[in-house]
């Protein structure tokens, strides 16, 4: 049943064998070394100041939404720099390799630039596999963890051990990718993988392995969080808070989580597919024996898609929360805001096919789809239209935070505008696999970079108790942008000139000075990248005159996430309030309720650490590993094992713990203290008793009546 | 709202779970999916039958896990699992519907007729 894969394998060890390992490489080698230097200094340093214990209570075994969001994010912001050296690697090889004639560094075996065509390959598939599902996606998706609880009155999400293992399987995912550098090839047939380029007779090493198992284990993970996203929206919203009342990332995030929840499994189906070609014989996407390529095209952009419009609809969102913040007012046409995001999100399931036009199935079905793509205009527009009506007569603020979104906003609208055109089959058919593509996809991406520094620098302070340096923050905006700017600017030109994707040589004289412009542009992200970690140095160290003394951080915030105390204690809210309007935070601020507290306190049920889901995540990157390398044993024994976990942890449960009352008023009291007296209020009280009664909190039905004992039948999933 | 609301075994999703629901649901459809692999394997209809009857196949195993499994019915207390059907019914005839019709067209122009399909020259 098995196919015989080219090359030797052994039971033991697979396809393993020690030359798969690149020593003689003059990149990887080197970087091997820092690398493992860099972890040994790591760990010994942890060691040295007994850290183990606190990040393994701390961090590795949480479930609190709050600590698995800033792990996403971190995460993601690994995997962003990751994907820029990719980015730089590429730029400098067309840079480098522009042009006929013998430019090539012998060294490196290069006949063109400095990297052989196979190396480049695998660079540019990891490049865009990496930006889209192992960066933007796991930031969009910390930033949602953190904030989405918060901005409906929740305790946490409704299932915190999901939650958790969502976030150890992605990591899994980055791991595999990650050695993918030092132990075998990756793939080289793009992010989305050609059929049937992938097929094992073509593709006979590991790389395409590689691929497939990485993009399965984040699908897994990424639609595990998507259902934890839904039900919590649906099932844990505080009292009050209607569906007419939850703030639009919220609404986002509901949207995006459908997408995900229904389009991610296209994906796993696929590659599964593209599995059983390259492990069982099958003929799903060859060209003989009944298979179709075109089939896998379909199936993934069925995925695929739905995935831009999962990644840019949170990103939307963000720019909802940040701009009426800044402009003082609250977001234009609320409810078109909320339509629109569902316009969007139901669009996005019948356009697929424009990633494809070129297939050859004629005009009618071209046509359909043509038209079906530009109607995503019109909810777009009316997003851009309700920004842009926000900000007008709006008393502005350009904080840092706010000129990552009106970028963001710049960003959209050339990408929606060059979309457009690729929406035009006639077009399309002249441009399609041109960097004109590249640079229109890029110009998207960015535009959620941009929204993420955004939602970063706008709610750091709620988590942290202090603000990021603006003056820095502006800095690295700037130089972002003028990257930004200077690299995709030529890349349009580039397109426009007939340069096709992923050249490996671009052979044509007359596109060098538009790579050189580009090569000038990464240095600039180079100087941003410096610039971020500056400001990051810059803010905590100083931490204390940047502390945050309010809950509500900027003053001019609106949303429930504000209410509660600064930094967020682990409960997030001591008595969950009770919500009387849409933006509540604004609404009790201007009424004069911003200091009214809960008279009274209740106990309430928290859920437990576990580090269940930390050692399943750790058993799917071996069963990925050893699937890639045909380790049959390893994966076998791994996803049994996995199993037997998650069935054990399953009937086990999780009764929680309950802190009692008295308990919580103490640490309600401390957590009140720390954000300093209540005098030092800088928020104007303003507005005045509007008459009337006002709930301010309400006990929950959740919330443990008492008891000091969690009822011991009860199983958190 | 005093009926043990705060354990959560006692929510209607929870208690919709039963052991016996699952296992039908999925001996059911690894019944259908080995049916389906014998049937291709061997070869036992023409071409034609043999893409109904997986496509029969795959029909029946999709309701037998929406209901075994997911418990996606229309019973009232369960709004939520009914809102899930009706979103994910126009989804389901979309991504398909739109599958078959883009692959028709693409055949009529590039493909030979497979052999017993009614329609297709
Ligand atoms: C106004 C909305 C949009 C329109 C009309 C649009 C249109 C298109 C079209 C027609 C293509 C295919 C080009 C080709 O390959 O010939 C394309 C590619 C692409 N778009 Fe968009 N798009 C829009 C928004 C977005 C958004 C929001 C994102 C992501 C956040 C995005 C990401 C991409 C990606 C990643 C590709 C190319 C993938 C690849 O070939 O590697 N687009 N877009
Ligand atoms: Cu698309």
């Amino acid at each position: 049943m098995l196919v015989n894969v080219p090359g030797p394998w052994s039971p033991l060890l697979g396809r393993l064998a020690l030359s798969e390992i690149p020593y003689t490489n003059p990149i990887l080698a080197p970087l091997f070394i820092v690398i493992v230097l860099a972890g040994i200094v790591l760990i010994a340093g942890v060691t040295y100041y007994g850290k183990w214990g606190y990040l393994w209570k701390e961090w590795f075994t949480t479930v609190d939404h709050k600590k698995l969001g800033i792990m996403y994010i971190i995460l993601g912001l690994i995997m962003l720099f990751r994907g820029f050296i990719d980015g730089l690697m590429m730029r400098t090889q067309q840079a480098l390799g522009d042009g006929p004639g013998d430019n090539g560094m012998k060294v490196m075996g290069a006949i063109h630039g400095y990297l052989a065509p196979f190396h480049f390959g695998q660079i540019y598939s990891a490049h865009g596999l990496i930006m889209i599902l192992l960066a933007a996606t796991p930031l969009l998706v910390g930033l949602m963890n953190i904030i989405v609880p918060l901005q409906i009155g929740a305790r946490d999400m409704a299932y915190p051990y999901l939650n958790a293992l969502g976030l150890w399987i992605t990591t899994a995912a980055v791991f595999l990718i990650m050695i993918s550098l030092f132990v075998g090839d990756f793939s080289h047939n793009g992010w989305f993988g050609y059929a049937p380029i992938f097929e094992l007779a073509y593709s006979p090493g590991v790389g395409v392995d590689y691929w497939i198992w990485t993009l399965e284990l984040v699908a897994l993970g990424t639609t595990l969080g998507s259902i934890n996203f839904l039900a919590t929206v649906v099932k844990m919203r505080a009292p009050g808070m209607t569906w007419g009342r939850l703030p639009v990332f919220t609404w986002t995030a509901v949207s995006a989580n459908i997408i995900a929840l229904t389009s991610f499994p296209c994906l796993q189906v696929a590659l599964a597919l593209v599995g059983a070609d390259r492990y069982l014989g099958t003929h799903f996407f060859t060209a003989g024996f009944g298979g179709n390529l075109m089939l896998y095209t379909n199936l993934f952009w069925l995925w695929g898609h739905p995935e831009v419009y999962f990644v840019i609809l949170p990103a939307f969102g963000m720019l909802s929360e940040v701009i009426p913040a800044f402009s003082e007012k609250p977001i234009f046409g609320y409810i078109t805001m909320v339509l629109a995001s569902f316009a969007i999100a139901g669009v996005s399931w019948i356009v697929w096919l424009h990633h494809f036009f070129t297939m050859g199935m004629g005009p009618y079905v071209s046509t359909e789809f043509s038209i079906a793509t530009m109607l995503v205009g019109i909810p777009t527009g009316v997003k851009v239209f309700n920004w842009a009506f926000t900000l007008y007569r709006g008393r502005l603020t350009f904080s840092a935070a706010m000129l990552w979104s009106i970028g963001a906003l710049f960003l959209l609208l050339i990408g929606g505008l060059t979309g457009m055109m690729l929406a035009i089959p006639a077009i399309n058919y002249m441009v399609h696999n041109s960097v004109f593509v590249v640079a229109h996809f890029h110009m998207m991406l960015l535009c959620i970079v941009y929204a993420v520094f955004s939602a970063i620098i706008f709610w750091f302070p709620k988590i942290y108790g202090f603000k990021l340096n603006e003056a820095w923050g502006k800095i690295m905006f700037w130089l972002f942008s003028a990257g930004t700017f200077l690299v995709f600017f030529p890349m349009f030109m580039l397109g426009f000139m007939g340069e096709t994707r992923r050249l490996d040589w671009p052979f044509n004289p007359q596109w060098g000075p538009w790579f050189d412009v580009q090569e000038i542009g990464i240095f600039v992200y180079i100087l941003s990248v410096l610039a971020f970690l500056w400001m990051l140095y810059v803010s905590i160290r100083d931490r204390h005159a940047n502390r945050v003394h309010t809950a509500d951080a900027w003053g001019t915030s609106r949303s429930l996430e504000w209410l509660t105390d600064t930094p967020v204690p682990f409960y997030n809210f001591a008595m969950v309030p009770h919500i009387n309007a849409l933006d509540e935070v604004a609404w009790r601020r201007e009424h004069g309720f911003m200091d009214k507290k809960p008279d009274h306190f209740k106990a309430i049920h928290m859920p437990n650490n576990t580090p269940i889901a930390l050692y399943i995540g750790a058993l799917t990157f071996l069963v990925g590993f050893g699937l890639t390398w045909r380790v049959w044993w390893l994966t076998l024994a791994s996803l049994i094992l996995a199993v037997i976990l998650m069935i054990y942890r399953s009937n086990k449960g999780d009764p929680g713990y309950i802190i009692p009352a008295e308990k919580m008023e103490e640490m309600d009291r401390e957590s009140k203290a720390r954000m300093l007296s209540d005098d030092s209020h800088q928020v104007p009280h303003g507005g005045g008793f509007s008459g009337g009664t006002v709930t301010a909190y309400t006990a929950l039905d959740r919330d443990a009546s008492g008891s000091l004992t969690p009822p011991n039948d009860s199983r958190h999933l | 709202m005093s009926h043990g609301h705060s354990d959560p075994i006692h929510h209607p999703e929870v208690q919709m779970a039963t052991n016996r629901n699952y296992i039908t649901g999925f001996v059911v459809s690894s019944l259908l999916m080995l049916a389906a692999t014998i049937l291709v394997d061997g070869h036992i209809l023409p071409s034609f039958g043999l893409l109904l009857a997986i496509i029969g196949c795959a029909g029946i195993a999709i309701i037998a896990q929406v209901y075994f499994l997911l418990h996606i019915d229309i019973s009232e207390h369960n709004i939520w699992n009914t809102v899930a059907l009706v979103m994910f019914i126009p989804l389901f005839i979309i991504t398909i519907g739109l599958t078959w019709w883009m692959f028709s067209q693409l055949y009529m122009r590039t493909m030979p007729m497979i052999p017993g399909m009614p329609g297709m020259h």
